[in-house]
């Protein structure tokens, strides 16, 4: 038992020395990897702003302009007032220059004063549907804005008599609205699962490619002690990553820790676990790295289609919500969106970490037999 | 430039794919796998989202409002509840994704048009489902206060037949029901088409690892040669994935094509080079396979995904990451599946993104070569 726990020590040392020789790996991981889902945060955590959106105001009124001034003052567009025709807005369009043109018509002040119905025009470029729908739902509310404080005015009301028409909203675990809070769990989820599975998958790829995995199992070591000695290191570096990452979107992003930490890094750690027992899997099931780096692809991108970012699992047919059960991403993301911004506990997490513990007991047994068989 | 030595270097890298049969089978077919996954993700509608009712007034409006809200496809009620905390441990749980409280004035106050007393409750941490609530709640709400009020308006004033006086008349273009697949499908294709530029990364560092590039570099093969030599098997990959991904694009996920799928073969081409470009650039760097896979991730992967305006508008991005992005190969090929998907518009309004595209694919390669004859000249 004892040998065994000073072989194992000095094959983790062997594989810390190569990294070190090889410290492009670990700086490129951790601190390349950090410093990218700042940047990446950074860019895409803000509210969507600054699209571009042409007016072709055809009225040139007082009403008009002062729609225009209230679309201003959304801060949502970049606009461009324009004397314009429909073949210029058109070409624009094409060209995907605008996200969105709303035409004013020539009657629109008129309209308004003779209590009559004004249509407004607008040209969304579904092309790029993330920005136009934003285009839309920020023109919507404008217009229906407008519209009550019209009908108000023909109503001879005050605008303070419908004030408690606004359905107040309260959105729990996230006052602030902050987009970061949305985004950088899931890209630091999707970050942390492509570093372990890589690590994990190149492991015995690598030494199998470079013809070094014989001479490793001609030593006295037994197969368990090989796979543990190689685990540590993976382990190792996902945990600090991890952590890293963590503090970059605690102190960056301000993406609170309500809960517990050391449950959440238990839990990261079992995560870990589950994540590089399929990473050693492929590892052993692949010849080279070129090929266990190809199939680290299509299971990393399986998974995120589990984790909420693209799609709710509670929308998928039924048949794909069984699966996300069995994937350890979907149980994962629960688990850190819940610790960390929810402040849940056990008492409330329960389901979720069963399932992850579970898994990581079975693809951990699974895969440390199916790699053992494999070594031998 | 000799085409025999090109050819020579070209006819062993393909052996090399050849060679191993999972290896080749994984290198064809890993993009459409992947696409195949992505889309499919974009494709789910978000409908039935779990949300929990508190109604503190119990009348005959309150009601008929919750039978209203919860009718359809979009939200679907998880539990009606008799207290705020259970609503919190809903919402803690992620039973449910919002909550709607009506007050218990809610009937009166309706009835003498002084408001509308209720309040949603969302979870603010779902990326996905949380903002649809908002949405669906907030709209409903708002068409029923409009039924509501348009009765009592017309009471006041019988010759006002509309309470929303504004008509706003919308049109989209190229996409009209606003589908996000409708545009991200198209636009992951610089995702997918873009692994084998990770491939090629792999294939010249592994010669690093394995010390062959060395007898290489004593061959009277050149520089330029080696490298383009090394890209042409890959960029004959992913001419044969530019085929077949629209293809299923088109066939399994409905994307419409209205433009010209020669023009858009031939542009595709281009990105493939400016992206294997950006791929030998990290092969040469690299000196193991785990580090230029590393690297990879880091300079074609990620930002591949998440600055070149797929997901996240360009425009709404800070200054310096908009620069950025213009030197992501990625950023131009998405402007120009948009176009040849979408908007069906031909080489004069996409040929600045072709030759943008040619420009960065040259400059790789020169950036390549210079590293390289640094670190074996």
């Amino acid at each position: 038992m004892w040998k065994s726990i000073s072989r194992i020590k000095a094959l983790s040392i062997k594989e810390f020395i190569h990294l070190r020789s090889d410290w492009w790996l670990p700086a490129f991981m951790l601190i390349g990897g950090a410093m990218e889902l700042l940047l990446i945060g950074w860019a895409t955590s803000r509210p969507i702003t600054n699209l571009p959106v042409v007016v072709w105001d055809q009225d040139r009124s007082a009403s008009s302009r002062a729609l225009i001034q209230s679309l201003e003052n959304t801060d949502t567009f970049a606009l461009e007032v324009h004397l314009e025709d429909m073949d210029a807005i058109s070409d624009r369009l094409d060209r995907g220059q605008i996200n969105a043109a709303l035409v004013i018509p020539p009657d629109f002040d008129r309209q308004l004063v003779s209590n009559g119905t004004p249509t407004l025009q607008l040209l969304l470029n579904g092309a790029e549907s993330i920005a136009a729908t934003n285009v839309l739902r920020t023109i919507e509310g404008l217009t229906r804005e407008l519209g009550m404080q019209v009908t108000l005015q023909r109503l001879g009301l005050d605008s303070e008599d419908l004030a408690g028409f606004e359905p107040s909203l309260r959105v729990w675990f996230n006052e602030k609205l902050s987009e970061a809070l949305y985004t950088t769990p899931a890209e630091l989820g999707l970050m942390l699962e492509f570093t372990i599975l890589l690590f994990a998958a190149l492991t015995f790829s690598r030494e199998k490619e470079l013809g070094t995995l014989e001479s490793l199992l001609v030593t006295p070591y037994t197969s368990l002690e090989i796979i543990i000695g190689k685990s540590i290191p993976v382990l190792l570096i996902g945990m600090a990553d991890f952590i890293i990452m963590l503090a970059m979107i605690h102190f960056a992003f301000e993406v609170p820790i309500r809960g517990s930490l050391p449950l959440l890094l238990v839990l990261a750690f079992i995560y870990t676990l589950a994540v590089m027992g399929i990473g050693l899997v492929v590892s052993v099931t692949s010849n080279n790295q070129h090929q266990a780096f190809l199939l680290v692809m299509i299971i990393g991108f399986v998974d995120f289609m589990f984790t909420g970012y693209a799609a709710p699992v509670e929308s998928m047919p039924e048949f794909l919500q069984l699966v996300a059960q069995v994937v350890p991403a979907h149980h994962w993301l629960a688990i850190l969106r819940g610790i960390a911004l929810k402040g849940a506990d056990l008492s409330v997490l329960w389901p979720n970490v069963m399932a992850l513990v579970i898994l990581g007991l079975v693809i951990g047994t699974f895969s440390l037999r199916y790699v053992r068989r494999a070594l031998e | 430039m000799s085409s025999r030595h090109l050819w020579a270097i070209t006819r062993k890298e393909t052996l090399h794919i050849f060679r191993d049969r999972i290896t080749f089978f994984l290198v064809i077919l890993a993009p459409t796998i992947l696409l195949f996954f992505m889309a499919y993700a974009l494709s789910v509608e978000i409908k039935q989202v779990p949300i929990a009712v508190l109604d503190f007034d119990r009348s005959a409006t309150s009601r008929t409002f919750i039978n209203q809200i919860t009718a359809g496809e979009d939200l679907a009620l998880y539990a009606q509840v008799g207290t705020l905390y259970e609503i919190e441990d809903l919402l803690m749980r992620g039973k449910i994704k919002a909550a709607l409280v009506i007050d218990p004035n809610y009937a009166r106050d309706l009835g003498s048009m002084r408001g509308m007393p209720m309040q949603v409750i969302i979870d603010g941490t779902e990326p996905q489902s949380g903002g649809f609530a908002i949405d669906q709640i907030s709209w409903r709400a708002e068409e029923f206060i409009n039924q509501t009020l348009a009765a009592q308006i017309q009471a006041l004033d019988p010759s006002l037949d509309d309470l929303q006086p504004i008509d706003l008349r919308v049109r989209t273009w190229y996409n009209p029901g606003l589908e996000p697949r409708v545009d991200l499908v198209p636009g992951l294709l610089s995702i997918v088409l873009g692994m084998p530029a990770l491939s090629v990364a792999l294939t010249i560092s592994n010669e690093r690892e394995h010390g062959t590039l060395e007898q290489l570099m004593a061959t009277p093969v050149s520089r330029t040669e080696l490298l383009l030599g090394k890209m042409i098997p890959y960029i004959l990959v992913g001419m044969l994935n530019a085929v077949l991904i629209p293809i299923i694009a088109i066939i399994v996920f409905d994307i419409p094509f209205n433009g010209n799928f020669l023009l858009f073969f031939l542009l595709s081409t281009i990105f493939m080079f400016a992206i294997l470009s950006l791929g030998i650039i990290v092969g040469v760097f690299m000196p193991t396979q785990p580090a230029a896979l590393a690297l990879s991730f880091l300079v074609i992967f990620f930002p591949g995904f998440f600055l070149t305006g797929i997901f996240f508008p360009i425009a709404a991005m800070p200054e310096i990451m908009r620069l950025e992005a213009l030197a992501l190969p990625g950023t131009h090929y998405a402007i120009i599946t948009r176009g040849a998907f979408l908007t069906g518009v031909g080489l004069d309004v996409l040929w600045p993104y072709g030759v943008m595209l040619f420009v960065l694919g040259c400059s790789f390669v020169a950036v390549a070569a210079i590293f390289f004859r640094k670190k074996l000249g």
